[in-house]
């Protein structure tokens, strides 16, 4: 028997020693299109960029607007345009490194192109993913699309401060993802409005300081 | 349409171990795929016959066997098959399971002369 994504897999593996290695946290972000990954980024990097080295790799369809969206906070960031793809893989985060000094950086973010399915699919070789759900969606997403929130290390239930207007049930939510996940960190955000954002960055930074001391 | 990519990896694989066995044609491609692999079986195999094309595989037939999901309980050991009206271990109702089985992404055999 022989694993079809062994490739991808193995890559993935070249890349996460070369992260450990350095001593680099890369956080694997997904979410379906909107669900607010680019304004968590900007908020993050607003926080954390003063204090800590970060980088960028953005996975765009066709554009480099999120990109370009990042650019005011003076980080190194790479863009991979997948040209319709629909999701990142290991071979092109690798060649994304290659473009990062990994020596004087401590955390890689890399935001996949949106979608639920198929970037769940591909172990990039980051140290965790994050699964961005946004209260418009619905409270039925990680039931529907079980594999991304059992492979997450962290889910990020965003846009909160559009609950009343919504029909979202936050117990049904929160039962499904203990059912596929039961451990997983659920972190409740409005990021727009910079709530929750401050949860965020505190485990973000335990998990730096997890890495460091290896 | 991850399918696409996923359906080149294994034609790369196919190629690569016909053409190490001195396989001239391929007749058959045994896959499995775990229930919780997100992969669309009518789409995978269209996408199959694209990355096949003009290959030692183009004529062969595409096998796609589902694995049934298997969870293991952490905590009693015991083994279970998923229901989605009911969350935790069926045996102590403990929250800490592991996937054994629902994942796979495997070839399981290629057949040719």
């Amino acid at each position: 028997m022989k694993n079809i994504l062994d490739r991808n897999s193995n890559r993935a593996e070249e890349n996460r020693k070369i992260l450990r290695d350095n001593g680099v946290l890369m956080v694997n972000i997904i979410s379906s299109p909107g669900a607010g990954k680019t304004t968590l980024l900007e908020r993050t990097c607003e926080a954390l960029s003063g204090r800590l080295r970060l980088a960028v790799i953005e996975g765009d369809v066709t554009t480099d607007r999120d990109a370009q969206r990042l650019k005011k906070f003076d980080i190194p960031i790479v863009a991979i345009n997948t040209e319709g793809g629909c999701h990142l893989d290991s071979h092109s985060i690798s060649k994304a490194m290659e473009n990062l000094d990994l020596a004087t950086t401590d955390i890689i973010f890399v935001e996949n192109v949106g979608n639920l399915i198929c970037p769940a699919e591909f172990d990039l070789g980051e140290s965790f993913k994050l699964a961005v759900v946004s209260v418009p969606e619905g409270d039925d997403k990680p039931s529907k699309y079980p594999l991304l929130f059992s492979e997450a290390g962290a889910v990020i239930l965003n846009k909160t401060d559009l609950l009343p207007y919504t029909n979202f049930n936050t117990g049904a939510f929160m039962s499904d993802l203990r059912a596929i996940n039961p451990g997983l960190r659920v972190i409740r955000t409005a990021v727009s409005k910079g709530e929750g954002v401050a949860e965020w960055l505190s485990w973000l930074e335990s998990r730096l300081h997890d890495i460091s001391a290896g | 349409m991850h399918e696409l990519k996923i359906a080149e990896e294994l034609s790369a694989i196919v190629t690569a171990t016909a053409e190490n066995a001195g396989l001239k044609k391929v007749d058959r491609v045994n896959i499995c795929f775990g229930q919780f692999v997100q992969i669309v079986p009518a789409i995978f195999e269209a996408a199959f016959r694209e990355a096949v094309r003009e290959s030692v595989a183009e004529k062969a037939a595409l096998s796609i066997e589902i694995i049934p999901a298997e969870l293991r309980c952490q905590s009693c050991g015991s083994l279970f098959i998923p229901d989605d009206n009911r969350n935790g271990c069926r045996t102590c109702g403990s929250q800490e399971i592991n996937v054994v089985h629902g994942k796979e992404l495997f070839i399981k055999s290629i057949e040719g002369d």
